[in-house]
Formats: structure tokens, sequence, C-alpha cells
């Protein structure tokens, strides 16, 4: 549950992180273009294990003390936000540059255009891909058990290190793993399906 | 040149002559280098104008529908009315729904675009600039990516408009559309205006060899 809350927790800021970064990638601004691509740059360009490390012991250096929790949910937020932010970039580009033009030419604002035509199109488009970070993070949310948050790799950890019997604790993790995985890539096959049927153009 | 409230201007000439740039420098899609544009005596070029305030005055189709695809045909129309006019919801339904059946789309309010034929996604191109109900409407080929037998029901829905009254600029390669509802047609070759007047005149007698040579392959 702890996994799953972490998750959750981290994909969300990831998804407000990602988009405002997603925007800068696709946006004419240097300063903005400039920051978002190093961001995802430098976040893709390091082990998430790293990140959270920094996060967790290298934070409190510069006078910056969080509880694992929180750390954890920094370093996973900021982690997904870069994948995120590509997926964005990518889910922007793919809607047809007309429509920009055609939503501009009704009198909207950039912004507007962004917010009513081309995002929604957009997260459609790429939902799939969304899909899939939200199970890679879930997954990558076991490497939190380093910075002691009891999540479900480290509860199969404990349970071992009590009963001696390393095999049946560490299955029941994987399990419990499937079974949060499953539904999500079905999920995904689902929309993808779903998506199928008003994207005929 | 210049556009008289309720005159429907066609723009002829060869591929590349500028006929699109034109019309996207009119709502300023593409920035003019020099010139001005003076609509209903008030200049829009120039930094000082709201562009969005005076895009909402031009209606542009294209020649690609550019529908929102997220969207159903009603919700095409009555986005912009809604969001950027704060058009009260059920007038702006109740204005949508009168000019899907305006382009004879009634009965298609809530399909998808993709669910719709190339000539049924143009009419609702038509009905959603018409929406924000602008005092000029530019046309930028806008049947040319459709098929033959789709071209007639476009065409009857902007002649019913230009009948309407509405000022118009259209680019076409229609000459029947020209004849029948053009008040002037200006025929552009190389970014300039080679010559303009009377659809007569023009098709049947152009001044410029430049004119006739198009003529002579399009006709
Ligand atoms: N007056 C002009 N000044 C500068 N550049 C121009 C001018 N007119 C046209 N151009 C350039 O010529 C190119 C082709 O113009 P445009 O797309 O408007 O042609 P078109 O007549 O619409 O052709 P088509 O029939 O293929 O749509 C554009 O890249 C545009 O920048
Ligand atoms: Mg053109």
């Amino acid at each position: 549950m702890v996994t799953l809350k972490l998750t959750v927790l981290s994909i969300l800021f990831g998804l407000v992180i990602g988009s405002i970064a997603g925007l800068g990638k696709v946006s004419k601004n240097k300063l903005f273009f400039g920051i978002s691509t190093t961001y995802v740059e430098i976040i893709r360009g390091t082990p998430l294990l790293v990140q959270i490390l920094i996060v967790y012991f290298g934070l409190p250096a510069i006078g910056i003390n969080l509880q694992p929790e929180p750390a954890g949910i920094i370093a996973l937020s900021v982690c997904s936000g870069a994948y995120i932010a590509e997926i964005v970039r990518v889910g922007i580009e793919s809607v047809p540059k007309g429509l920009m033009e055609a939503a501009r030419s009704l009198g909207m604002s950039y912004l507007q255009s962004m917010r009513y035509v081309i995002l929604p199109q957009a997260f459609r488009n790429v939902l799939p891909a969304l899909c899939n970070e939200f199970i890679a993070l879930l997954k990558d949310s076991s490497l939190l058990s380093v910075i002691s948050i009891v999540e479900l790799t480290r509860v199969g950890r404990q349970i071992v290190n009590t009963t001696f019997n390393a095999w049946t604790p560490f299955l029941g993790v994987a399990l419990f793993y499937l079974m949060m995985t499953i539904p999500l890539s079905r999920l995904v096959s689902y929309s993808q399906r779903k998506l199928g049927t008003y994207e005929v153009t | 040149m210049s556009v008289d409230k309720g005159e429907v201007v066609v723009i002829i000439g060869p591929s590349g002559s500028g006929k699109s740039t034109l019309l996207r420098c009119i709502n300023r899609l593409e920035e003019p280098t020099s010139g001005r544009i003076i609509l209903d005596g008030v200049e829009i070029t120039g930094n000082k104008v709201d562009i969005n305030k005076i895009r909402q005055r031009i209606g542009m189709v294209f020649q690609q529908f550019n529908l929102f695809s997220h969207l159903t045909a009603i919700q095409n129309v009555t986005l912009a009315p809604i969001k950027i006019k704060k058009m009260d919801k059920n007038e702006a339904m109740e204005t949508g729904m009168r000019l899907l059946e305006k382009v004879g789309l009634a009965d298609k309010a809530d399909y998808y675009p993709a669910q719709l034929s190339g000539g049924q996604q143009q009419r609702v191109a038509i009905a959603r600039a018409l929406a924000m109900n602008p005092e000029v409407m530019l046309f930028d080929e806008v049947t040319s990516a459709l098929d033959p037998e789709l071209v007639k029901e476009v065409l009857d829905v902007m002649k019913q408009l230009a009948k309407d009254g509405m000022t118009m600029i259209v680019v076409t390669h229609e000459t029947g559309f020209a004849k029948e509802v053009g008040d002037r047609v200006i025929f552009m070759d190389d970014g300039i205006i080679v010559e303009e007047g009377k659809p007569e005149k023009i098709f049947s007698n152009p001044e410029h060899e430049r004119t006739r040579r198009f003529l002579s392959m399009i006709l």
C-alpha cells in the first residue's frame, strides 16, 4: 500500500512537472526551452538510485532535511517528470500543426489553444505511454527501500530476515507487484483499442 | 488591394504564387514583412493591437479542415464562443445548432470528425468559423482536399453564405464558383497581384499574358 501511495503521488506530481517541462521543450522561449531541456537531460542521464540518494543524503548537506517519505516522493516525482516531459513533447508534436492554427484563427491565445485543443489530444495520444511510465515507476519505487521506506520490497526483506526463508517472501513480493502492474497493462491495451475507435482519420 | 463589405473576392493563381500567404497575412498567422492591413478603418498590423481580438472578427477555413478531433461537431463549433467569448453554454449550443443546421448537418451534431466525410467535416469547419460571428471569412482552397462528388455540398454552403451578405475572400480553383458568386477576381503570380477585375472579364478577356497562360492551363 505504501508502494502504491508513493507511486500515485509521484506520478501526479510528475505529471505536473512533466507537463510544464514538456511545454518548455516545444516552447520558442529560449530560456524556458533551455531549462526544460537541461532538466530532462540531467535526470535521464543519471540512475534513479543516485537521485534518491542525493535527495535523501545529499540535501541535508545544504541544510534541507527531509523525512524518508517526502524525500522518496520528491525523487520519484522529479525523475518521472523528466520522462513524462518527453512523452508530453511527443504528444504535442503528434497533434497536426494545423490545429494550432485553426485554434489561433478563432481568436484563442497560445495558452488557450494549448489547453483546450492541443493538450487534450496530446494526452489522449500518449495515454498508453503514460500508463507504461506509471508501471515503470511502480517497479522503480522498490529502490526507495534504500532510504528505509517500508515499501513492498523492504517488507519482503524484513520477512526474509526474520524467517530466514528467501524464496516465499520474495515470490510473494513479486506477486504483489504483478497484481498491480497487470491490471495497468490491461488498461493500456484497453485504452489503445478504445482510442482506435474514433482515431480513424 | 481592398475588399468592400459584403463583397466576394476570388483569388486565383498558380501554386506557390502566394495566395495562402496573402490570406494568412490578413489574420496574421503569417507576419507581413511590410505593408499595412486595415479592418473597418482600424489598422491591425503592428504591435499595439490585440491580435486575438482581431482574429475573432476574421473567420478562416483551411484546406485540411483542421477540426478538433477529440470534440464532436457541435463541440467544435461551440468551443471558442464558450471559452473565449464567455458565452453562456445554452446560448452557445443554440447558436451552434442553428449554424450546423445552416450547413445541413444538424443531425450530425454529436458525431466525431473521424465519423464524418470530408465534405461534412469541411462544413463543420465553416460553421465553427461562423460561430465567432466574424465580419469577414477567408477560405483557402477549402475544396481541394475533397473527393469530386463532395465539392458541391461545400460550395453550396459558401454560395448561401455569399447570398446572406458575408464578406468573403476565397482562394479556389473552382472557376464555376468564381463566375457565379464572385464580385471580383484577383489573379496572383510570384507574390504579386497581376490583375483584377470582374469574373467575366478576367476569365474571357484577361489583359496580361501571365493570366492568359494560367487560365489556359486550368480551363
Ligand atoms: N509577397 C510575398 N512575399 C514574400 N514571400 C512570398 C510572397 N508570396 C509568397 N511568398 C512565399 O512563397 C511561398 C509559397 O506561397 P503560398 O504557399 O502562399 O502559395 P500558394 O499560392 O498558396 O500555393 P498553393 O496553390 O500551392 O497553395 C511561401 O513560402 C511564401 O513565403
Ligand atoms: Mg496555398
